[in-house]
């Protein structure tokens, strides 16, 4: 990757934080447990409401109802995968420098959350949305976001 | 022939050995393995969030079990389908593994918990939902799913590092 960035990643991968991790036995595993915790509650309470967008599931209720009883719960997993995936960065940031499918992951999940919390978002919100732009938006939601952990993925093989 | 025999003759035959030392065939297993678990657990927990009452007043719980049915049973088929191959191509590991058996515990716990709330509460579910007060006893069928599938999920990852 573009040398300009090594600076940040050595930073990161020489931090107490990232250092702790690598030296205790456990803390990786279990971080990792809650990687996956918080990537399930993401992912399921997402695949209910772009269902529900595209006009699946939960079809007899109003989008309104579905997104403000799934999104809280979805942030919630955000904020779990998002701040255990920092730590996971951290421990091994010199690893995440070489791994192409890192980069991939990056890149689609700056998208997937710019368009959670724009189109998306804007979509969920609106009393009657045009069925077109909501079955757009919920493909291209579960495309992003399963890409983000399908990459995910890839970091650990690759 | 026993238990550990039939493992070890698992992890020893021709599929299991193919899997295991594949380049692709293993990650796509995992792959599949996880993403399925994500939708079908993600939509199970969402249905234990609703009956232990925490927030998701608009929907009934009854909608979440049928109208998504064809959904979480389509990630649960393929959560097994793909834990099924991975145990296969590990199975002497998996036996060896406490870890392991502690998930294939909660595995079975979360099982049978389902089916108590199959069997006790899904008869009356119109009743109680349209009185908008869950039982007491479903509202605990929700902690211990809740906790079952948390038990699942965490000794299954933690499975996979005391295999490395």
């Amino acid at each position: 990757m573009s040398p300009a960035l090594l600076p940040f990643f050595r930073w990161a991968d020489h931090t107490w934080i990232a250092m702790w991790i690598r030296d205790s036995t456990w803390a990786f595993a279990l971080i990792e447990v809650f990687h996956l915790f918080g990537l399930t509650l993401l992912l399921g309470t997402l695949t209910v409401l772009n269902l529900r967008l595209f006009g699946w599931g939960l079809k007899g209720y109003p989008l309104k109802s579905v997104a403000a009883d799934a999104l809280p719960w979805t942030f919630v997993g955000m904020a779990v995968s998002i701040t255990s995936g920092i730590l996971l960065f951290l421990s091994e940031a010199m690893k995440c420098y070489g791994s192409l499918p890192f980069f991939v992951k990056m890149g689609l999940l700056a998208a997937a959350l710019l368009f959670t919390f724009t189109f998306h978002r804007h979509l969920t919100k609106a009393d009657a949305p045009s069925p077109v732009a909501s079955r757009c938006a919920a493909c291209l939601s579960v495309v992003l976001w399963f890409g983000v952990g399908l990459a995910g993925r890839a970091i650990a093989f690759f | 022939m026993s238990l550990y025999a039939i493992c070890q003759a698992l992890q020893d035959s021709a599929v299991g050995t193919s899997i295991r030392e594949s380049i692709w065939t293993f990650p796509i297993i995992e792959t599949v393995h996880v993403l399925g678990l994500a939708v079908s657990v993600g939509i199970l927990v969402m249905l234990d969030l609703r009956l232990v009452g925490a927030g998701m007043r608009d929907i009934a719980a009854s909608d979440i079990m049928h109208k998504l049915k064809r959904w979480y049973l389509a990630g649960f088929t393929a959560m097994f389908a793909s834990g099924a191959l991975l145990f296969w191509s590990e199975a002497e590991k998996c036996y060896r593994s406490p870890t392991f058996r502690i998930k294939m515990i909660f595995l079975a716990l979360a099982g049978l918990n389902a089916l108590f709330f199959e069997i006790k509460y899904v008869p009356t579910m119109k009743s109680w939902e349209s009185s908008g007060v869950t039982p007491s006893g479903a509202r605990l069928v929700g902690w211990f799913s809740l906790i079952c599938w948390l038990g699942v999920v965490g000794f299954g990852r933690w499975t996979a590092y005391g295999m490395k």
